[in-house]
């Protein structure tokens, strides 16, 4: 393809020759983002989402960020992406092992939710604290309303779906 | 219309058909009228959307998160969540004041200030009469000071409208910084009113204010109006008076609300009540005088006055001459100026007064929103009157479907007169409904959501289940003592407890069960509590009693036993004794279970304890088991056991 390319756009060239590189070996066609190996003893906890492998997303499993800024005519589609990205590695380092599932961001308007699952290590004090926290510096941050829609779980297994 | 007139024309044929042609021609006749555009604001959908919510008592209010861990169930869960909450977003304040430098990115558009870092302002910043402006509108009073400072040492001129406002700015806050409007959970719990009731000097003398007054050449009257208003605010009266007199000297004619403001502040000046009213006349005249017209708070000012000057009839005349005078001027009273009656003809020691019927009466059905400080202070005030002034349910209930409608539920004023105002609506619902009615009807619906019962309060449920001897609610009530941190309250588990022995369980119903979980949980944690605890509630002899009778009752013999032992262990530091009858009981027990040994302990506790009848319970265990020559010996050496 480069070298298509590059011949096209190099007139000198173009007349003497012309190359087409074809690949003769089978593709292999191996997908392994968002899979989980199995361990020899079996004994990895998944959650829902992680043992849902990618192509159950929108059957089995939903979105971990909603917005609309990847669909046609939308915006800051590379803007919210990194922005989500900050937003998680932001929560995971603020609450720091308090989260048990994944982190949902969920964009509508300008208002930003950000939602999952915490254990009740901490105390809800701390909680409380935290979630102003968070959702002022995020605000001030990001320049919009944030929100955290938070759940407890009494028990970390509680959210564990199988082990592998 | 067009579409009847073809179909008209089409089945002409049958047109002639009376009842056909009669149906069209009301058709035709009815006329479309397309009413007027209603103007709309952005946020008005939302409004309206929002009218047809009603609080919600199943669930925590909103500022919690909605989550069976995070959700607060006592008085102190409430308020240490709602400050955790707001003291981290304080922390976020701090992240971006310390790194101002990192906070100067651009997203929202347009942008909004209160996004980006706070400007500060130092000796050198480059400070233009703008930014004094900016900073006046936006209450920043520090700000104002300093930037007020830099441009007298540049030699700035400023003009006369900036430092006007600046100087209103000043006094109306004291020169001091208010707490941020953002900070409301701080404002709601701060209990505030308590601390603004307290009258006494706080105007601080030679402040910024007054140097501006001074630096001022030739003060206009909106100056005098801004410093007396000031000073009397913080009640600095004898300068505001003197500044008054010599405003007056100079000719100026004030604004209405500096008249008011001496108004407030005139039981400073005059101690007799006739003095002070002639005082207040006066300057009433010098307003008419200078034609200025009064206003709202003008009423509510000679209100608070009248309310301040005792309990003659000849006062609360003048309080409905002022009203009816104001009316005729098209002023009506706002929700503080039915504060101020209120408050004027219901007095403590009073004659009764039905005035808030009235009141009622006129104000029913009707929205408010906030016109005067005080208008916080009416719902909270106006209950009060219902329970302990008339004590009428009918009001009572009047009084809150007023609360309830529209916003109104705003002007609750905070915490405090929030729950002062449920304690008092919650009391008078007890004492004038069934016990069935108060706990379906007000104890299911707003415990502990809408509001958590104080110690007093639940005292006085607890006396009326006694009272009644509705004994079904009390695991409901107990748990609820449990959960709101109430279960190591003397008085409430004396109660608990009263109403448990006095009222037995049928036996082996839920309800005894009921019982004995309670009686056993109240032995535990009054046992169990840190032994470090500085108010460590200890048994009385009487308590233990009590828990061991509703255990018996149950039957559970073996948890009656571990409590005799405290009770004869340590005998010396148990306050008080146990009733006979607890004593007696638990011989019955012995005597049932065969443990005369046990029996011989009580017995021995009794005896100890100088019950006379000690005598008669050994001679009950000695008629009922056949004791072996130990027993004997033991219960001889306790009583004189010349009965055999």
């Amino acid at each position: 393809m480069n070298v298509l390319i590059k011949n096209i756009y190099n007139p000198f060239k173009t007349q003497c020759q012309i190359v087409r590189n074809l690949h003769v070996s089978p593709i292999y066609l191996k997908t392994q983002a968002g899979r989980y190996r199995i361990t020899p003893k079996k004994d990895f906890p998944l959650t829902y989402e992680m043992a849902n492998p990618p192509h159950m997303i929108a059957s089995r499993k939903a979105w971990n960020s909603w917005n609309t800024s990847n669909v046609q005519g939308g915006l800051r589609s590379s803007e919210t992406a990194v922005e989500d990205h900050f937003i998680r590695k932001f929560m995971i380092g603020t609450w720091h092992g308090l989260f048990v599932s994944e982190i949902i961001i969920k964009r509508q308007h300008n208002i930003i939710r950000i939602a999952g699952l915490i254990s009740r290590t901490a105390s809800s004090r701390k909680m409380y604290f935290l979630i102003g926290y968070t959702e002022e510096l995020l605000s001030i941050w990001l320049q919009c309303p944030v929100k955290l829609e938070l759940q407890t779980v009494a028990d970390k297994k509680d959210v564990i779906f199988k082990y592998i | 219309m067009n579409i009847s007139s073809i179909i008209l024309r089409r089945h002409n044929h049958i047109k002639n058909t009376k009842l056909v042609g009669r149906l069209f021609y009301t058709a035709v006749e009815e006329k479309i009228e397309i009413p007027k555009r209603i103007p709309r604001g952005p946020t008005d959908i939302l409004r309206a959307l929002e009218s047809t919510l009603q609080r919600d008592p199943t669930a925590a209010h909103y500022k919690y998160h909605d989550d069976p861990y995070l959700m607060p169930k006592s008085n102190t869960s409430k308020r240490t969540y709602a400050m955790a909450e707001e003291s981290g977003r304080k922390a976020a304040h701090w992240v971006r004041s310390e790194n101002p430098e990192l906070f100067n990115h651009k997203e929202c558009d347009p942008a909004i200030d209160l996004f980006f870092p706070k400007q500060v302002y130092d000796e050198n910043s480059e400070v233009t009469e703008k930014d004094l402006k900016d900073v006046i509108g936006k209450n920043q009073v520090s700000d104002a000071i300093v930037i007020n400072k830099i441009l007298t040492t540049k030699g700035i001129e400023v003009s006369p409208e900036t430092k006007q406002s600046l100087l209103e700015l000043l006094c109306y806050n004291n020169s001091e910084d208010t707490l941020d409007e953002e900070y409301i959970e701080e404002r709601w719990f701060k209990q505030s009113s308590r601390l603004r009731e307290r009258q006494r000097k706080t105007w601080k003398d030679g402040n910024i204010a007054e140097e501006i007054f001074i630096s001022i050449d030739n003060p206009t009257a909106d100056a005098y109006s801004a410093i007396i208003q000031g000073m009397a605010k913080y009640f600095q009266v004898d300068r505001a008076n003197q500044l008054y007199e010599e405003a007056l000297q100079k000719g100026f004619v004030l604004n209405a609300d500096a008249y008011n403001s001496l108004i407030r502040v005139a039981n400073f000046f005059k101690e007799g009540y006739d003095l002070r009213w002639a005082y207040i006349n006066n300057i009433l005249l010098s307003m008419n005088q200078a034609e200025v017209k009064p206003n709202l708070r003008t009423l509510n000012a000679l209100l608070w006055a009248l309310s301040t000057m005792g309990n003659s009839k000849n006062i609360k005349d003048l309080t409905l001459k002022t009203l009816r005078q104001f009316k005729d001027l098209g002023i009506e009273p706002c929700l503080g100026s039915w504060y101020y009656v209120l408050i004027t003809f219901c007095k403590e020691r009073g004659p009764k007064s039905n005035i808030l019927g009235n009141i009622l009466t006129q104000i029913e059905g009707k929205e408010f929103s906030i016109q005067d400080l005080a208008d916080t202070n009416f719902f909270v005030t106006a209950m009060d009157v219902a329970k302990n002034h008339l004590n009428n349910i009918v009001l009572g209930k009047r009084v809150h479907n007023l609360l309830l409608k529209g916003n109104n539920y705003n002007l609750i004023g905070d915490s405090y007169k929030e729950s002062v105002y449920y304690r008092h609506y919650f009391g008078l619902v007890l004492m004038n409904t069934s016990i069935d009615e108060f706990m379906e009807q007000f104890y299911y619906k707003m415990v502990p959501n809408i509001y958590v019962p104080e110690p007093a309060v639940m005292e006085d449920v607890l006396k009326q289940v006694e009272a009644l001897g509705a004994t079904e609610y009390l695991p409901k009530l107990w748990s609820d003592i449990v959960i709101f941190d109430q279960n190591l309250r003397e008085k409430l588990i004396n109660i608990v407890l009263n109403i448990m022995v006095d009222n037995p369980a049928k036996e082996s119903s839920e309800l005894a069960e009921r019982f004995f979980n309670i009686a056993w949980d109240i032995y535990t944690t009054i046992s169990e509590q840190n032994l470090e605890k500085i108010n460590r509630l200890s048994f009385t002899g009487d308590m233990l009693g009590s828990i061991m009778t509703v255990i018996l009752r149950y039957g559970d013999f073996e948890k009656a036993c571990t409590i005799m032992n405290d009770l004869s262990k340590s005998h010396t530091t148990i306050l008080g004794v146990p009733k006979f009858d607890a004593l007696s009981l638990f011989v019955d027990h012995c005597i049932k279970n065969k443990s005369p040994t046990r029996a011989i302990v009580c017995i021995q506790y009794a005896a100890d304890s100088g019950f006379p009848e000690a005598v008669s319970l050994g001679a009950k265990l000695n008629q009922h088991l056949t004791l072996d020559e130990i027993h004997l010996n033991k219960l001889s050496n306790i009583i004189d056991l010349k009965l055999q």
